[in-house]
């Protein structure tokens, strides 16, 4: 009985945290709480829900949210196993490699959300200083929509690849270096090596990885809040940004909590797909 | 892999995580015109003014950074107070409870936490908590303890049971077994998650933007939306770039410093999943 | 608990008379399967009691059920006439050495001594006064500012030692204290260990799966398979006149010869007791031998089964030869039960 109530404080702050605010969501999503209503909560029933599966905007932005993280975690995974692997090499000052390819992962995204807005700047940041060097044209990344998602990624993939990369480094560690040697005495080439012994043993960390960043991805909301606070005309709006919006800007709280509870059940949904896909590959293998 | 083809990647790799931090470190030293003329340029132009303008702010910028401390540091302690006992008597714990209580907090730890806001914010107004400084750290302690509560309760695995046992015949008492045994033997394992803690305490950007709105209680994140947003720091980038570097260096310092504990952390957190 | 006694009484009978401990069907279940099934034992003050046996067979867990460590699913522990059985390990003011020895890796070998001497509030001087008396007995005053790490087995083990001592406990405990020893260390520690354990006031239990080691330290042992007690006694007892054929089989070095008769039961007689004779007894072959020095092990093999002989080193083997035995060496076991008959 000790051992709960030394578990009490933390349990009652994590339930006051995590799981009032979805039962709060689910009661306000059931109400109509904006400035037609003087900030009142008057209930509605379903309205709130009806007027989602309708709204266009909530839906492409799901869209653009999949599209964002799916293509960023897919960089990150791939860019990141690689570092991974060159930082996983013995050579002299690894050390202090490591250390500062970790750099961008511990600064403030608003911060370097900031500093990739003015390195996409048109036409006075570097990329487009280099192009006009070079005779070009200047290109608006921040102002074309199909640009300005992938000015995103790259922001995301810049961000976060460390994190990345330094996961799968420990999962490197564990795998003794033994296995490359027998593996190479049976004549097997080191690209076989990548795909028959590292990849299948680094698996647990993989899965740990997309968890963390799929999770992460999908709720984005600083980066795009600052990088390009949505735009151009909502192209690159994520449903954290547009939830948001709906709370802050539009003061209609009853419809930013159903936003809000809409996106969990779908995160809840992807989840479930992962894990039973998880499961799936386990049975196979 | 050839000598030669790892330097070269290894010089990729630098440049592609440091170009950008150079790039803004080489902007907030250049006068507006020197940037209007050529992007890259090395001739003329070089000014310390984008510094001095932002730190002549109103509030000056050291003022955000100070807020962003106070609030990281009490919310490591915060945190740490609560997720500590919690995690030794996870770990204590066998069976049904622990496997129930564990997938929780994995789920909680990586629960994008930005879909809460709306639900804290009016909590906060609820309870006058809005424009509170100190009072952030409630909800950043929230946040932040599945996953010290999941490193701290693997480091407590990982001590040898004995060590406690032997103490327990000793005749020490609970408190005395952690302050004097296995504190002391968790030493890295503290660090490390405090550290995480901070760094996420530090560059929270959602809830102090929507708790705080007077500009002198700030936290660095929102402030630099807010200056991203505003008209105050005029064309074009100097002073954006003077702030965050201004507001990337003390980062850097503790990367520096801890990147040891910061890496173990990382790594205790892969391992335990 | 009828017959706690007033813990004032308790704290001025244990500086005065010596203690002693009994088990009493002490039983002990994980997931339904018995561990310890009701284990009866008594250990007198200033004794030194080993118990005994395979490794499996439940002699750590009686250790921890006794500290308190793990719970008791039945019978009582009764120390110094108190029940103890339901008392939190803290308050039984029992010490325990462990296999690991359990040294507090960040400490000093003082501080490791002196730590809980100062958490249970015993006056600087006194601390100083004991830690130093206890430092001189192990001869461990030259090492009192190293940590865990620097010292050698040996060093850790008596560090352990000293460390329970210091708690000045109603009862020792020691799981495989020397397990983690070099055997030539372990020979040398016996006697000093001995000393230390035995003819004090304190009742101690002494874990081990070797029976040398249990016969060099221990008054009485008490053999354990499977969770249930085998057989208690002296080792002359155990040796002379073992309770079963597991006992049988289990003490004494080289192993018993278990010859199977007709009528059921298992004629045991140890390989010191076989003799050469020039007529009558078994006749054998020789298989292997093992030269021992001052004796020689052969493997033999004769029609009632394998057989092990110690023998003089300087006998002489043959092909005509034959052994025999004094029918008092002879025990008896019935085959179906074990039991001597």
């Amino acid at each position: 009985m000790s051992g709960l109530l030394l578990m009490a404080p933390a349990l009652l702050l994590l339930l006051a945290v995590f799981v009032w605010p979805l039962l709060d969501y689910a009661w306000l999503s059931l109400q109509a709480q904006s400035v037609f209503t003087g900030l009142e909560q008057v209930p509605v029933g379903t309205l709130n829900w009806q007027r989602l599966l309708a709204d266009g905007r909530f839906w492409q932005d799901a869209w653009q949210t999949l599209r964002f993280a799916v293509v960023s975690v897919a960089l990150e995974l791939v860019a990141g196993l690689a570092i991974a692997l060159l930082l996983h090499q013995r050579w002299r000052g690894r050390g202090v490699a490591r250390s500062l390819a970790l750099l961008p992962w511990a600064l403030p995204t608003t911060v370097m959300a900031l500093g990739w807005r003015w390195i996409f700047n048109d036409p006075y940041g570097p990329i487009n200083g280099l192009l006009q060097l070079l005779g070009l044209a200047t290109v608006p990344f921040l102002a074309a929509p199909e640009l300005a998602w992938l000015a995103t990624v790259v922001a995301d993939v810049w961000k976060t690849t460390p994190f990345v990369a330094l996961l799968l480094l420990a999962g490197l560690q564990m795998i003794p270096h033994d296995l490359y040697e027998a593996f190479a005495l049976e004549g097997g080439t080191p690209w076989q090596g990548l795909w028959r012994i590292t990849v299948p043993l680094l698996r647990p960390y993989i899965f740990i990885v997309l968890l963390f960043r799929l999770a992460q991805a999908l709720g984005v909301f600083d980066l795009i809040a600052v990088l390009t606070g949505g735009g151009p005309a909502s192209s690159t709006e994520s449903l954290a940004v547009y939830a948001y919006l709906n709370a802050m800007r539009f003061l209609d709280f009853g419809y930013s909590a159903t936003v809000m509870l809409g996106m969990f059940l779908l995160l809840l949904a992807g989840a479930a797909a992962l894990l039973l896909w998880r499961r799936h590959t386990e049975v196979r293998a | 892999m050839r000598v030669s083809t790892r330097a070269g990647l290894v010089a990729l790799l630098l440049l592609w995580s440091l170009g950008p931090m150079l790039w803004q470190l080489y902007t907030s030293l250049r006068t507006p015109e020197a940037l209007l003329a050529s992007a890259g340029g090395l001739g003329g132009g070089w000014t310390l003014a984008n510094y001095g303008a932002v730190l002549s702010g109103d509030p000056p910028f050291w003022r955000y950074l100070l807020n962003s401390t106070v609030v990281g540091a009490l919310s490591t302690l915060l945190t740490l107070a609560l997720a500590i006992p919690c995690a030794y008597a996870l770990s204590r714990r066998g069976g049904l409870l622990r496997l129930l209580v564990g997938g929780g907090l994995l789920a909680a730890a990586v629960f994008p936490y930005v879909l809460l806001f709306l639900a804290l914010l009016q909590v906060a107004r609820q309870l006058g908590l809005a424009n509170n400084l100190l009072a952030l750290c409630l909800p950043y302690a929230g946040l932040q303890l599945p996953l010290a509560v999941l490193l701290l309760q693997a480091a407590f695995a990982e001590l040898p049971p004995e060590l406690e046992e032997s103490a327990l015949l000793e005749g020490f008492s609970l408190w005395q077994r952690l302050r004097w045994i296995l504190l002391p033997l968790m030493g890295p394992a503290v660090v490390s998650t405090g550290l995480l803690v901070f760094l996420f305490s530090w560059n929270e950007f959602p809830i102090a933007l929507t708790w705080i709105s007077r500009s002198e209680l700030l936290t660095l994140a929102p402030a630099m939306a807010r200056i991203a947003g505003s008209s105050v720091y005029t064309v074009p980038y100097g002073a954006f770039a003077a702030a965050t570097v201004l507001g990337s260096v003390p980062l850097l310092a503790l990367l520096l410093l801890f990147q040891r504990q910061i890496v173990a952390g990382l790594t205790q957190g892969a391992i335990k999943g | 608990m009828t017959n706690t006694s007033d813990p004032a009484t308790a704290t001025a009978k244990e500086h005065t008379t010596a203690t002693s401990l009994r088990l009493e069907g002490l039983c002990r279940r994980i997931g339904g399967r018995p561990i310890l099934d009701g284990i009866t034992l008594e250990v007198a003050a200033g004794e030194c009691l080993a118990l005994l046996g395979p490794s499996g067979c439940g002699k750590s867990t009686v250790l921890r059920v006794i500290a308190g460590l793990d719970p008791c699913d039945g019978g009582r522990i009764v120390l110094d006439g108190r029940d103890i059985t339901e008392q939190k390990p803290a308050r039984r003011r029992v010490a325990m050495v462990f296999q690991s020895y359990a040294l507090y890796p960040h400490l000093s070998v003082e501080r490791n001594l002196s730590l809980g001497m100062e958490l249970r509030g015993v006056a600087p001087e006194q601390r100083e006064r004991e830690l130093a008396a206890v430092l001189e007995l192990l001869q461990l005053s030259a090492l009192r500012r190293r940590r865990p790490a620097e010292l050698s087995g040996g060093q850790r083990q008596r560090v352990a030692l000293a460390r329970a001592l210091l708690r000045k406990p109603q009862l020792m405990l020691l799981d495989e204290p020397m397990s983690n020893l070099d055997a030539q260390l372990r020979e040398e520690l016996r006697p000093q260990l001995r000393a230390i354990l035995c003819g004090g006031r304190a009742p101690a239990i002494y874990v081990t799966h070797d029976q040398q080691e249990a016969m060099g330290i221990a008054d009485r042992i008490a053999v354990l398979e499977d969770g249930r007690l085998q057989q208690c006694g002296t080792p002359q007892e155990l040796y002379h006149h073992p309770a079963n054929l597991f006992v049988a089989g289990f003490i004494g070095r080289p192993q018993i010869n278990l010859l199977p008769r007709a009528d059921g039961t298992v004629v045991g007689i140890r390989p010191e007791h076989l003799k050469a004779v020039s007529s009558g007894g078994l006749p054998v072959r020789v298989l292997n031998r093992e030269w021992h020095g001052a004796s020689q092990l052969l493997l033999l093999e004769s029609e009632q089964g394998p057989l092990r002989w110690t023998c003089d080193g300087n006998q002489a083997l043959g092909d005509g030869l034959r052994l025999d035995w004094e029918r008092r060496h002879e025990h008896r076991f019935q085959q179906a039960s074990g039991e001597r008959c």
